[in-house]
């Protein structure tokens, strides 16, 4: 395993994780750009753009870009969340050359107006697609009041209203803006060439111009509000919780990953033995969310509408104990072991090693190679996982709950 | 009872399957959903352990596990570091041999069970391909997993530990490990834990034929959801590779024929897919496409258009495409110690062998237009089972056209 790293005069930064014994090789591009950076006239943008950079180039037609990800067996997709958009593709070693061609070449999109018109209507199917989905729903609105009045506030998928009145040429503006050289990351994992990797984007990316765009950082202020959607077209109560967590920068957060573990993992956890177990609840889990600044605990809870306030009580209640009295030694050597084996699984794969390799840079200018990040996780000991629950004061929350129910009171 | 096993160099995870014959198929008439309460029931105590010792145990070792209900066998699968396996495995000795199945926790493994049916509501496109399923296959085969309100509520403790005592059982359980292990060893001790398991006398699963036709659910939903199906080769036929590679044609990656027809060119769903699915006996072309109720119409329409056009006709570049993505696919899945153990149980349940990356990649590259074309000629894209969900029923008189 072999760390690499080079960075363009353009500011573009080229990492790579080379092992010559896998398999395959995964590439990817992390634009750090994502809802957060838009503005209200752009909701939505980040993602409709992620979609347009599959619809062609100067080179290439929509239907080029797909048919070649396809003619090199390439296992490919693009996620799009609040603070990054990020491009990826696993393929055998005999297709790097290629791969890093296409990958390179559709990161310059043509942003044809006949295209953006065609995709507009997958994008408002999509948004209807997610309004069929209560958990989602309950996430985006989450976010929403969580952190009103920030960025990170702002919904991922825009509305159908944003995006029925988004233009062609705000989406250019934007993508000029932010898909600039020196706010990009291109990953390499697995076998693959580093030198060629990297002489062969020198070749393709370094006429692209940087305009030096950045991120405005502000504290968030959660309202600690509970609020409720009633829709008794959903059968049952879906309710989310957020409290505020460690950042990506914060050393704390592998503490905060192992109390999220201990309190609320799907399976032995403080809320699986208080509501799964005893079939209060048919899920109970809390996951712990990291973000650049700013980072939040998010638990999500569905149950019978007749049972949701005794769930939301419960779950309170829990959380409020193990800020007092912290983990037990079983519990954080159990919560420290199935994390270590789901990281230790996931990065045998290049595919599932190039995102926490790509996160790292972005977010810390750093290589940790896994070995050093499993063994931080741990030495990590319950005195920093108290601190982290007090510190971040679970019981100071927002509260959503979407089914039935008029109020969670 | 088969044991299967392969060592993976470079890895530090092993990952362990163990499929049981007692899937939904077996289920009672009068207690649908038995298999699934059961697997339930069986994480709430088994051994000498109770429920929390049990849970905690599995936690210690980092196991990441999980458990899958399929029509003939109930899977249970973790992940864990190579050094853990043999304690992993005595654990799992007890939940599949001597599971508690004490009457204290009966009732929440039951509501559990219950609660996730009724979760089905919310999850429209989940409920739209499962009611296909059991529309599509024979009954018992393609059996909703969560049986219905009135057959959980109508369970008893004792229903349910008899079914178990008769369905858990070592003849057709095949037991499988992939990654970072010693085959002498892990066989020693699979021996020891499971020698003695004595078989049960499972009940055989008579089925009748298919329901067939189309249905419409009506939901006030955001999408309209259609599912169809139609019928398609086992992996033990002759025909099984050409039906992979007309898979791969119609919707692997994005430059597939229903992608690039239904999303790229009219912009009408953003999701269009057709996998395969596969029985031991039974097998099918499964169609999805979520849309906006206005465009539902135009979506069914083209999507059976584009499904009938295959057998006018196959470009070699396309067939070129479906082989490259097939061979990388497969590479690609093998670095997965989790996919691995689950090929394995995978194969010998259908062919009673395990097939070799060489032997797979040969077949592919053997498959030609003419075996393809032959193929949809035998198995074209009619005999349609359909389901719609949503806010309205369509025309879906095409399908007879």
């Amino acid at each position: 395993m072999k760390f690499e790293h080079m960075q363009l005069n353009n500011g573009l930064d080229i990492v790579a994780e080379v092992n010559p014994t896998a398999a395959s090789m995964a590439a990817g591009f992390f634009v750090r750009t994502g809802s957060r950076d838009e503005t209200s006239d752009v909701s939505g943008v980040s993602h409709f753009l992620e979609h347009m950079v599959f619809k062609g180039t100067h080179r290439r037609s929509a239907l080029d870009v797909n048919r070649t990800f396809d003619e090199l067996g390439a296992n490919y997709n693009a996620f799009t969340n609040e603070e990054n958009t990020v491009y990826f593709a696993a393929v055998l070693p005999e297709f790097q050359a290629p791969l890093v061609d296409l990958l390179c070449d559709i990161m310059r999109p043509a942003l044809r107006k006949e295209d953006f018109d065609v995709e507009k209507g997958v994008i408002l199917d999509e948004i209807a697609l997610y309004k069929d989905q209560p958990k989602f729903r309950v996430y985006d609105g989450l976010m929403s009041a969580h952190f009103q009045g920030h960025p990170l506030g702002n919904r991922i998928l825009g509305s159908t209203e944003s995006i029925e009145a988004l233009r062609q040429e705000g989406m250019q503006a934007y993508f000029d803006r932010r898909y600039s050289p020196d706010n990009i990351t291109v990953a390499g994992v697995g076998n693959l060439d580093f030198d060629a990797f990297a002489a062969q984007i020198a070749d393709l990316c370094s006429s692209w111009t940087p305009s030096r765009t950045g991120r405005e950082h502000f504290e968030s202020h959660p309202p600690r509000a509970t609020s409720v959607i009633t829709d008794r077209k959903v059968s049952r109560e879906h309710i989310g919780i957020m409290s505020k967590a460690p950042s990506c920068q914060d050393d704390a957060r592998y503490a905060a990953q192992i109390l999220a573990a201990i309190v609320g993992d799907t399976t032995g956890s403080r809320l699986y033995y208080a509501l799964v177990d005893p079939a209060i609840a048919d899920e109970a889990s809390m996951t712990y969310s990291p973000f650049d600044r700013e980072g939040v605990f998010l638990t999500f809870i569905s149950s019978d509408a007749d049972r949701a306030v005794e769930a939301t009580r419960i779950a309170a209640s829990e959380f409020q104990t193990f800020a007092e009295s912290g983990p037990t030694d079983t519990e954080l050597e159990a919560a420290k072991n199935k994390i270590a084996t789901g990281a230790t699984a996931k990065g045998e794969q290049p595919m599932g090693r190039l995102t926490a390799v790509g996160f790292e840079w972005v977010y810390m200018k750093q290589y940790v190679p896994l070995s050093d990040d499993i063994e931080r996780l741990l030495q990590v000991t319950a005195e920093e996982v108290v601190e982290v629950a007090r510190r971040y004061d679970l019981s100071a929350r927002t509260v959503l709950g979407l089914g039935p129910l008029e109020s969670l009171s | 009872m088969t044991l299967l096993g392969q060592k993976m160099p470079n890895v530090s995870s092993a990952a362990m399957a163990i499929a049981v014959p007692a899937g939904a198929a077996y289920d009672p008439d009068d207690a649908s959903g038995a298999a699934y309460v059961t697997t339930e029931w069986a994480f709430r105590g088994a051994g000498e352990r109770d429920t929390r010792a049990l849970n905690d145990a599995l936690d210690a070792l980092g196991c990441q596990r999980h458990e899958s209900v399929r029509s003939r066998h109930v899977l249970f699968s973790s992940v864990q570091l190579g050094r853990n396996l043999h304690d992993v495995l005595r654990i799992y000795a007890d939940i599949v041999r001597r599971p508690g199945l004490d009457d204290t926790t009966f009732e929440p493994a039951r509501a559990l069970v219950l609660q996730d049916l009724m979760s089905l509501e919310d999850e429209p496109a989940r409920k739209c391909n499962l009611l296909l399923y059991e529309k599509f296959y024979p009954f018992p085969l393609g059996r909703c997993i969560y049986g219905t309100v009135e057959s959980l509520k109508s369970m008893t403790p004792t229903t349910i530990r008899e079914h178990a005592a008769a369905s858990f059982s070592p003849d057709g359980t095949i037991l499988a490990v992939a990654g970072n292990f010693e085959w002498e060893q892990f066989r020693d001790v699979a021996a020891e834990l499971f020698g003695d398991w004595s078989s049960g006398s499972p009940h055989p699963a008579n089925t009748r034929p298919a329901q067939n036709g189309v249905t419409h659910v009506e939901k006030e939903s955001a999408q309209t959801h259609i599912a169809l199906a139609h019928p398609s080769v086992p992996p033990c036929d002759d025909h099984y590779y050409s039906a992979r590679m007309a898979e791969a044609v119609l919707s692997c990656g994005m430059s597939g024929r229903l992608f690039t027809e239904v999303r790229e060119k009219r912009g009408l769903a953003y999701h269009v897919s057709c996998c395969y699915h596969s029985l031991k006996d039974h097998a099918g072309f499964f169609t999805y496409a979520g849309t906006r109720p206005d465009l539902a119409q135009k979506t069914f329409d083209v999507t059976v258009l584009e499904l009938r056009r295959l057998e006018e006709g196959i470009e070699d570049h396309e067939l070129d495409r479906a082989r490259t993505q097939l061979k990388s696919a497969l590479v690609m899945q093998g670095e997965s110690t989790a996919a691995r153990s689950e090929s394995m149980i995978s194969d010998w349940y259908h062919l009673r062998r395990l097939r070799g990356l060489k032997e797979i990649s040969e077949a592919i590259d053997g498959v030609s237009r003419t075996d393809v074309l032959e193929y949809l000629r035998d198995y074209p894209a009619k005999d349609f089972v359909v389901l719609t969900l949503g806010p309205q029923a369509l025309d879906t008189s095409i399908i007879s056209e």
